[in-house]
């Protein structure tokens, strides 16, 4: 039973996570058909913005901190919704530089070129990145602390609730926004037709700036929410970005609500198999995906596109 | 054969410089150049020509490295043999990272291979009782030659050798009938298996090739060093092994050289600074794609042409013979029916653009199939080239079933195609084009292919394929680009292409369409000396003048159902017809007038 829960809470709260970065991808592929396969260096330059913003307010409050090991009072406060705030916003304007370097030239054309364009952006900002931060992990403390706080012997974080909290109110609104509002219908009108969104008054690029925008912005939130639970390294997006992209394309990358589902699935069945083996975790996960592909292209919730003749 | 002389002088070049100098970091440098080249060749041909990204060939890498390495170490191997395995048990795994590939396509095609690359990067760090994880596996046994292990420069001028060898059995392939389908696939699937190409062995052989030399290229490393961890499987291999194809030019037999040429000196310079041998790599990816998306070997082949013109480029061929006879496929004339069809149906959930309909067609005689917009016309033609599947009903052609035969396999028993919407694979010349259509009339397996021995086979189809340009009037464009032509002449581009196939039944959707009275005049004659050399048509018009005046039998469709069929004469006359036309049984079919029945 204990064990149990702590399963179910470890696997929601970076469930949370993959789901909200798998709603990312699904509300850039909804509008522009094209994915950011940079998505995993986002998440990693989002966490290392907010624990810079972090050190910074730490240091205008007095006192010598260390970057690689900030104290818990940090985050205390409003710091730490201050440093997602600006995380957020600096990622969600490299998503509008990705659009217009690596998006934008080879959206709709044949050979998915952005596929490769965007892992080159990755790239360079990895790089850069490098250039700044260093490889080396640093540790984040959690506005709320890092003690362990005990549910019917199961050991939770305060920061497991807090992403689990964040991701689920962020998914609630943006599943409002593209359901039930007109910039919502605009965007999956852009989607299905950008000539004749166009056509229609809709400011197509603006929809699909503004897509890359907001998907990069989930990056950067996404990044400093997972940071104080994983050892935060500029290596640390990948294997996160790569796990929301399989949930989102095992429900679906035209779905949202199925990317959401998807990405809270992996996450439970990435902290089951741990329970099992923490080394083959990953590679049951990948090689699931694959299988899943290979009997259901589209996903479990996609739907079938025909190609018509 | 010009092309193969400069890759043995590029060879012998760089086996001179490898010979002049005793400098290990140079060696080094230059056996890193021959392990990018052999990755970046198998790798050009799965993305370059057959179109397909993988995003893991660091797990084929990691296949051929961990399999020599284990094999001269757990099992003792012989070094050369194990060379050898290794090479062919990554081929294997080409296989199993081909197999679910088959049915993904687009973003979840990168992602299966993607996560391909990451599974086995995880494997070999985790499972380290077999791998050895980020400890390795030491005392690799290296290559021998005359009992001694190879010196740095001995393995340099082996790799040399290699990448020869291996350059020049892709080039043969590439050249040929292989290359053709390979790109084919990239341009349009659905049309290159209307064209007879199996669209899966190809995707499948392309993923094999590739996985084939990345392990080769792998377990070279891997004795070199006589050492291999789990450091050398990133995802900055498959990142760069694609990188190399695309900087190169992808898509070009010179390309893999001038990319890991280039990229191997670049990193080798820029090795000390991590971070910026990082960026350089990211950027130059982005570079290629914006810049230059055919690579160095597409700057290179623009440069030539300015500076040196290619003369047979510029004069087009002198006019050809009107030839009158079309390549075909001996067979006895049946005196049954060429083809039945009995009760086919289709739905698509409630939509039923076919609802038993039975036909059948006579040899030697034109067939047309008219009917409203949205009658199942389409629908029809595609079931019975096997694009689409009947629900229900069955199709037998010359006494065969085609239930369960794929797109291809209709395509080999003699049912040739055009598109209502052009699916000519445009980046590819006129006589490409018609040349694929010989796709699986040419004899030539991959083995013959492979060592270069479909010269004469080759020879044949050209010769097939010009008799056929000659036959539909566009010899003078042989050499022009399919989708660079007016759209009346891809139409007949498309019609050539599949009178390449040598069919017994040709079906054609709407040929006529956005034709001019000239042209459709002009494609009616056509119709009717393909008709002549013994070719059955089944095709689908608006043009009703033209249907009157050519065909020996319409069949009508309305709403997925046959409503009449007969004589040309019969039809015009039928009330039904009328009805379906015009919705009302007292206006008068007027055939003079085509436009009223256009859409």
């Amino acid at each position: 039973m204990t064990t149990l829960i702590q399963v179910l809470v470890s696997g929601l709260a970076i469930g949370g996570v993959y789901a909200l970065i798998a709603m990312s991808f699904s509300i850039t592929f909804t509008t522009t058909k094209t994915l950011n396969f940079a998505q995993g260096e986002f998440v990693a330059v989002g966490a290392f913005l907010g624990v810079t913003m972090l050190y910074v307010l730490a240091r205008m409050g007095g006192g010598e901190v260390s970057f690689a090991s900030l104290p818990p009072a940090a985050s205390a406060g409003l710091n730490y919704p201050a440093a997602a705030l600006v995380a957020g916003l600096v990622l969600g304007a490299l998503g509008l530089l990705l659009f217009a370097v690596a998006v934008r030239p080879f959206a709709g054309k044949a050979g998915m070129n952005w596929v490769m364009s965007t892992i080159g952006f990755g790239i360079i900002v990895q790089s850069l990145g490098l250039a700044v931060w260093g490889p080396a992990p640093v540790n984040v403390p959690s506005p709320f602390g890092d003690d362990v706080i005990r549910v019917a012997g199961a050991g939770i974080r305060p920061q497991e609730i807090l992403i689990l909290v964040v991701a689920v109110l962020l998914m609630l609104g943006l599943d409002r926004v593209m359901r039930g509002t007109r910039i919502g219908k605009a965007m999956r009108a852009v989607a299905a037709n950008p000539q004749a969104a166009s056509l229609m008054g809709i400011n197509v690029a603006a929809m699909m700036l503004g897509a890359y925008a907001l998907s990069s912005l989930l990056a950067g939130i996404g990044g400093l929410l997972v940071a104080p639970i994983a050892s935060a390294s500029l290596f640390l997006g990948m294997g996160i970005a790569l796990k929301a992209f399989s949930g989102a394309i095992v429900g679906g990358l035209d779905n949202p609500r199925g990317c959401i589902a998807g990405g809270f699935a992996l996450g439970l069945l990435e902290s089951g198999v741990a329970l099992w083996s923490a080394e083959w975790r990953e590679i049951v996960i990948f090689l699931l995906i694959i299988v899943v592909l290979a009997v259901r292209p589209n996903g479990l919730f996609g739907a079938r596109s025909l190609d018509k003749v | 054969m010009r092309d193969i002389l400069i890759a043995v002088a590029v060879a012998l070049a760089a086996a001179a410089l490898a010979g002049a100098t005793d400098n290990d970091f140079y060696l080094r440098i230059l056996f890193s150049i021959c392990v990018y080249f052999l990755c970046a060749t198998g790798m050009n041909v799965l993305l370059g020509f057959a179109g397909q990204k993988s995003l893991g060939q660091a797990g084929l890498f990691a296949a051929g490295a961990y399999a020599a390495a284990l094999l001269t170490t757990a099992a003792d191997l012989d070094p050369w043999l194990a060379l050898a395995l290794a090479t062919a048990i990554s081929a294997g795994c080409g296989v199993l990272i081909a197999a679910p590939s088959l049915r993904v396509k687009g973003p979840s095609l990168a992602m299966v291979t993607l996560a391909f690359g990451i599974v086995v990067e995880k494997l070999v760090t985790e499972v380290s009782d077999v791998f050895g994880g980020a400890m390795g596996i030491y005392a690799i046994k290296p290559l021998t030659f005359a009992g001694a292990p190879l010196s740095m420069a001995g393995w340099v001028f082996f790799a040399i050798g290699l990448c020869l060898v291996v350059h020049l059995l892709v080039r043969n392939l590439l050249v040929g009938r292989f290359g053709r389908a390979f790109r084919s696939i990239q341009a349009d699937e659905v049309a290159a298996s209307a064209v007879g190409v199996p669209v899966l062995r190809y995707k499948v052989l392309a993923f094999v090739i590739a996985a084939a030399t990345c392990g080769l290229a792998g377990a070279l490393v891997a004795q070199q060093n006589q050492y291999i961890n789990s450091d050398f499987i990133t995802f900055n291999l498959s990142v760069f092994i694609l990188l190399t194809v695309l900087f190169g030019g992808s898509g070009s037999l010179a390309g893999p050289l001038f990319g890991a040429v280039i990229l191997t000196v670049l990193s080798s310079v820029l090795a000390r600074w991590t971070w910026i041998e990082h960026f350089v790599n990211g950027a130059l990816l982005l570079f290629a794609l914006y810049a230059m998306p055919r690579g160095v070997a597409g700057v290179v082949t623009d440069l030539i042409e300015r500076l040196a013109p290619d003369p047979r480029a510029a004069g087009a061929e002198g006019s050809a013979p009107h030839v009158l006879a079309l390549p075909t496929r001996p067979g006895a004339r049946t005196d049954a029916a060429l083809l039945e069809a009995s009760s086919l149906s289709k739905s698509y959930g409630g939509v039923k653009p076919a609802r038993d309909v039975s036909v059948t067609l006579t040899e030697g005689h034109i067939h047309a199939l008219i009917g409203p917009n949205g009658a199942g016309k389409s629908t029809l033609i595609n079931m019975l080239s096997g694009i689409v599947r009947p629900s229900e009903g069955r199709i037998l052609f010359r006494g065969r079933d085609l239930a369960r035969c794929p797109v291809h396999a209709i395509c080999r028993l003699g049912i040739g195609r055009t598109f209502q919407n052009l699916r000519l694979f445009r980046e590819l010349t006129v006589l490409e084009n018609v040349l694929l259509g010989s796709h699986d009339r040419m004899r030539n397996g991959f083995l013959r292919s492979l060592v270069g021995l479909g010269g004469p086979e080759e020879a044949a189809a050209r010769r097939r394929a010009s008799d056929i340009l000659a036959f539909v009037g566009l010899s003078h464009l042989a050499g022009a680009k399919a989708g660079s032509l007016a759209y009346g002449l891809q139409r007949r581009v498309e019609l050539a292409r599949a009178l390449a196939t040598e069919p017994y039944l040709l079906l054609l959707d709407e040929p006529a369409a956005g034709l001019n009275p000239q042209e459709t005049d002009a494609l009616g004659d056509l119709i009717l000396r393909i008709r002549d050399q013994g070719i059955t048509i089944l095709l689908v018009e608006h043009h009703m003048d033209m249907v009157m005046r050519i065909s020996d039998h319409v069949v009508v469709l309305d709403y997925g159902e046959k409503i009449a069929e007969g004589m040309p004469a019969a039809i015009q006359r039928d009330p039904r017809v009328t009805a379906a036309y015009l919705g009302s049984d007292d206006v008068t079919l007027t055939l003079a007038r085509p436009e009223a029945l256009a859409s």
